[in-house]
């Protein structure tokens, strides 16, 4: 069951990303997209790069090293657009604030730049899991990616719950999915790429990569397509009437000084 | 393998975080805005201007021994210390009551929440900055420190406080105001 081409591995990497595209489709006709454009070119970029790694991988005629360009260049494309999407989301929760924005930005690059090192350093550590530099290389650029992806989400969620600013449920979601996903890729790859696993412990990790992927995705449809619950929300009882007092008349006297 | 354990643990913890923000992001969507104005405690800006004056710090230099200047200055600092937090977490209730507002139908209300939610956030990053400060002048109680600013931000975030809430309630103008 958990093997390479079984019934459960071509599902599971298929269908997260048709229905990926399903809901691009669905976010294009009602028009959801005009909050975050940048998701959109997520939902259809991503399973396309995707699909197109799993036909190659199909194929018998595709070399097993053209295969691994494919792979290279998808990742740097998933890469890219994975940023950007962080960058459009920080812009969607705190850039309605000038008091959060710009500090915020500062704070962001700097830990950009801090992961950055961070993942160089950790780079440079990981012995090479395999003869070939273009896979072991490629499973370095998945841990180094994944580390900074990881990080900046993390920064985001501590950030707005410093401040205890509410998300959008779109937001929201965006953000939960693609976080969920970087922490298990990230844990996933660094296993892979450290350890020296055998090829069926190695599947299981790939496994466990495309199912949280196919979770994140219907985590996705949820947030965007399910409309959130009107709860009844009770008045405010008003505070003590001597509070009140209290309150107005230090105001008077801070005003009048 | 070694780093492989440190990158697994970090994801881990990083993968803690997050779920605790989605369950503790889904309690406050289930409860709405509704409750949060009481939890706001009141602050005596006097007493806290006062301890934060420049001209007490150096009437008490002049007047005490150094070493008890140390530990009056260290026992003002722990005062202030606790003033700017409560300051602070009454800046994020703000923020919270001023978000549950935003969504209002009326152009008038949502501009004053906005109002109060950027202030609020205002304080809170300042306050931040604030405690820092009173905690480095815990380890240096010579050194000079003011924080003026976190005053005078709580002042105009009590302003953008009363303002939503007399266009909330114009029936009982001084609601919110009196929760500062």
């Amino acid at each position: 069951m958990l093997q390479a081409h079984s019934l459960l591995w071509h599902y599971l990497w298929v269908a997260p990303n048709l229905l990926l595209l399903i809901l691009a489709a669905i976010l294009w006709r009602r028009k959801l997209y005009k909050k975050f454009p940048v998701f959109l070119v997520f939902a259809v970029v991503i399973p396309i790069e995707q699909l197109t790694v799993y036909i190659t991988d199909i194929i018998p005629a595709v070399q097993p090293i053209a295969w691994w360009h494919v792979f290279w260049a998808g990742l740097l494309v998933e890469a890219l657009i994975k940023f950007a999407l962080i960058g459009e989301i920080f812009g969607a929760v705190f850039g309605l604030y000038p008091s959060v924005a710009k500090p915020g930005k500062f704070l962001i690059s700097a830990v950009g730049v801090a992961l950055v090192l961070l993942s160089s350093v950790a780079a440079a550590y990981t012995p090479k899991d395999n003869i070939y530099w273009i896979v072991s290389g490629a499973h370095v650029l998945e841990q180094t990616i994944y580390m900074i992806e990881c990080g900046l989400i993390l920064f985001l969620f501590v950030f707005a719950a410093y401040f205890k600013l509410h998300w959008s449920r779109p937001a929201f979601g965006i953000t939960l999915g693609l976080g969920i996903s970087a922490c298990v890729h990230l844990a996933t790859w660094a296993l892979m790429a450290n350890g020296n696993f055998s090829a069926q412990y190695r599947n299981r990790l790939d496994f466990l990569n495309m199912a949280t992927y196919h979770a994140c995705v219907l985590i996705w449809f949820y947030y965007l397509l399910v409309p959130q619950k009107n709860v009844p929300k009770p008045k405010d009882p008003p505070p003590p009437e001597h509070d009140l007092t209290v309150w107005n008349q230090e105001l008077e006297r801070l005003l009048h000084q | 393998m070694n780093l492989a354990i440190v990158l697994v643990t970090a994801a881990v913890l990083a993968l803690a975080v997050i779920s605790s923000v989605a369950v503790s992001r889904s309690l406050q969507t289930s409860r709405g805005g509704a409750g949060l104005a009481p939890t706001i405690r009141p602050i005596d800006v006097e007493a806290f201007r006062n301890l934060i004056n420049p001209a007490e710090d150096d009437y008490l230099r002049r007047r005490l021994p150094p070493g008890q200047f140390r530990v009056v200055r260290r026992e003002r600092l722990r005062a202030m210390a606790a003033y700017v937090q409560v300051a602070s977490s009454n800046a994020g209730v703000l923020v919270r009551v001023g978000e549950a507002a935003l969504a209002s139908g009326d152009p008038r209300i949502a501009g004053a929440a906005h109002a109060l939610v950027n202030d609020a956030l205002l304080l809170r990053r300042n306050a931040t900055v604030a405690l820092a400060r009173i905690y480095l002048a815990l380890a240096w109680p010579n050194s000079g420190f003011a924080a003026v600013r976190v005053v005078d931000r709580y002042e105009r975030l009590s302003g953008a406080a009363m303002l939503l809430g007399r266009l909330q309630n114009p029936a009982v103008p001084v609601r919110l105001s009196a929760l500062l």
